[in-house]
């Protein structure tokens, strides 16, 4: 008796662990976004100097090299797909919005890798007054997860079409300009010492909504 | 008589005016017909008459633009959403992961569908296309003649019940036509393969016959 | 014929009355007038915008290309009113407050509401294939959809919130008051929606036409 094909916990644990092995395979993926974030931040740290007040211009210029990290690498997940021609195989082995789970984890766990090397960094080149790591976190998480959300979507349309990268950001940018305002208040409200509860309602909702929306759109996403 | 000869409960699959045309492409006009298991069907026609097409409307992987498709198993209606639980689809333009080797994509699609012994079944699936030697080469590393008994080993993967086979022969040797041909007696003994091809070998071992009439390439209606 | 002439007069006429017969709005002063095609225009855009991503779920539920005429022919009349709107609106800020582009809230939003635009028709451009490029957009716009609410309603009272700015535009105010404004004004809002729908049907026709003739030519080749 065949297994049941709509297991699809086991199809989004198995697609996150096969998107791991195939980047850790070939791990270009990873290392051109790490080179670039670690070089636009290298661009900004050297023509803007340390900024030890300035919370404003620290909250935006980190959001902007995360957004633009983001932008350089996460619609590669399904662009590697379609060049590969592999849609079809993973298409007869999970359900539409398994795929999406586990390519959206998979970005998830991209994003936290680049942070975890981009933040620090930042922040030491940067400088800025010291950061409550509570609100901190909160709003950096929150951010990513509707960045990601967003960007996976978006990376699932694009990566179909005869455009590339240059595409998937002009597309995802007018979506993700909730996630750059709420990001960039939000972790400048940390720094002045401001409630951050706003922002990350906002940033809820906004991963919330995107989240249930690609729940029913992933159905028709892949009909070739 | 083996365990494996016993006759899958009650599989068929049917077209009700199935269809699918897009604008200015070619397509596959309307078609009804009613297929029942166990057998070996052969959907033949010219080029660009729309044999893959039908295969990948059976398969669930395209939505018809009118009519559509039933398949039973059973008794219970498997929708198109659900039909890669109950079968197995090879063609020349399935593709796997290249930096990862035969063994880990077979393993991949078992866990993928559920599968508990992913790594045994893969073994049992590349065995039995000849391919056991080559389980832990990348797949990039293949010949073409190689990377079809990996289509097969993929669509014999979880023993379905419906094989849907679009050209299976391409890019085999004498040895592997001869493969193609030891499976698909194997599998019409307990459940339905359906062939698309324009081998006249390969429709010899079918006993029922969907001929497509499409207008094909170059040739005016 | 007759309805198209019609339309001509009464936007020629509630033009001309604004100009000439309704009196300014004291605060605004000459440049009162803007009003009688800045918000009819900003309105044509929203408008515009919830008819397309209206039919764009139409679509995605029917599969009728119908839907899609219709959401991409809104979203091409929705940019040109966009624009109108973005342009007059900076020009009266300018005229008022001395600066041409001031992020408050209702600039921020027209300037989303043309970025979703113009994602939307690049995303559209880059896809050959009618069903396809009819699918897919409309996934967009359904996301577009969603977030709208937050790109129009929330951010930009964040950046206000960020910002204060020291000019408080006070838009309408006095608007309502003299009956004759409230006249033109409303004849204008309603001039400009015929206007919007009649253009939309012209470019819906003309979508249908080229279809029509494109499959009549294949079918003779």
């Amino acid at each position: 008796m065949p297994p049941n094909g709509s297991n699809s916990a086991a199809a989004v644990w198995a697609i996150l662990r096969k998107e791991c092995r195939s980047e850790w395979r070939t791990r270009y993926g990873l290392n051109a976004a790490l080179l670039f974030a670690v070089a636009t931040l290298t661009g900004v740290s050297f023509a803007v100097g340390r900024l030890p007040d300035r919370t404003d211009l620290l909250a935006a210029l980190l959001w902007v090299v995360l957004l633009f990290a983001a932008l350089a690498s996460l619609a590669h997940a399904f662009v590697r797909e379609v060049e590969g021609h592999t849609l079809t195989l993973l298409r007869l082995v999970a359900s539409p919005t398994a795929i999406a789970l586990g390519k959206l984890l998979f970005n998830l766990l991209f994003l936290a890798v680049l942070e975890v090397v981009t933040v620090p960094l930042f922040l030491v080149l940067m400088g800025g007054p010291p950061v409550r790591w509570g609100p901190f976190l909160l709003i950096l998480g929150l951010g990513s997860l509707a960045l990601a959300s967003t960007t996976t979507l978006v990376g699932a349309v694009v990566s179909q079409t005869r455009g590339r990268g240059a595409l998937f950001a002009a597309v995802s940018l007018p979506l993700l300009m909730v996630v750059l305002a709420a990001g960039v208040s939000g972790l400048r409200a940390q720094w002045d010492g401001n409630p951050v509860t706003t922002e990350a309602r906002l940033l809820a909702a906004y991963a919330a909504v995107v989240l249930g929306a690609s729940v029913l759109l992933y159905d028709h996403l892949w009909e070739d | 008589m083996s365990a494996a000869a016993v006759v899958v409960d009650a599989l068929a699959v049917e077209a009700l005016g199935l269809e699918h045309l897009y604008t200015g492409r070619r397509g596959l006009p309307a078609l009804s017909f009613a297929l029942q298991a166990p057998g070996v069907v052969a959907v033949t026609g010219p080029n660009g008459s729309g044999k893959s097409t039908l295969l990948r409307l059976l398969a669930g992987l395209l939505q018809p633009t009118a009519g559509r498709s039933l398949v039973t198993l059973a008794g219970r209606e498997v929708p198109p959403a659900e039909r890669r639980a109950v079968l197995g689809f090879a063609s020349p333009e399935l593709a796997f992961y290249e930096e990862l080797s035969c063994l880990e994509n077979l393993a991949f699609a078992a866990e993928a569908r559920g599968a508990r012994d992913r790594a045994a079944r893969a073994s049992a699936a590349l065995e039995r296309v000849g391919l056991g030697a080559r389980a832990r080469d990348r797949v990039a590393a293949l010949s073409s003649g190689m990377t079809q008994r990996l289509r097969l080993a993929f669509a014999l993967l979880l023993r379905p019940p419906l094989l849907l086979l679009d050209e299976p022969g391409s890019h085999l040797d004498e040895e592997g036509r001869t493969l193609v041909e030891r499976i698909v007696d194997e599998e019409a003994r307990a459940g339905l393969v359906v062939i698309a091809t324009n081998e006249s070998r390969e429709w010899g071992l079918a006993a029922q016959r969907i001929e497509l009439r499409g207008r094909g390439l170059g040739h005016p209606a | 014929m007759i309805l198209r002439l019609l339309l001509f007069l009464w936007i020629a006429a509630a033009m001309l009355g604004g100009f000439l017969w309704a009196p300014l709005v004291p605060v605004l002063g000459d440049s009162t007038r803007v009003l009688y095609f800045h918000i009819p225009s900003a309105w044509n855009t929203v408008l515009a915008l919830g008819w397309s991503m209206l039919h764009s779920i139409q679509y995605l539920r029917t599969r009728r290309l119908g839907h899609d005429d219709q959401a991409a022919a809104a979203a091409e009349l929705g940019v040109l009113f966009c624009i109108v709107a973005a342009v007059s609106g900076s020009l009266w800020a300018k005229a008022q407050w001395g600066s041409y582009w001031n992020w408050d809230p209702r600039e921020t939003s027209i300037f989303f509401l043309l970025l979703i635009y113009g994602a939307y028709l690049a995303l559209r451009s880059a896809i050959e294939g009618e069903e396809k490029r009819a699918r897919l957009a409309a996934v967009y716009s359904v996301v577009a959809f969603v977030t709208v609410p937050f790109l129009i309603f929330v951010v930009p009272r964040l950046y206000a919130t960020l910002h204060p700015s020291p000019i408080l535009p006070q838009r309408g105010e006095g608007r309502a008051m003299d009956p004759r404004i409230r006249i033109c004004f409303f004849a204008m809002l309603v001039g400009f929606t015929a206007l919007f729908f009649w253009i939309l049907s012209l470019k819906v026709r003309l979508v249908r036409f080229e279809r029509r003739a494109l499959s009549e030519s294949a079918a003779r080749s």
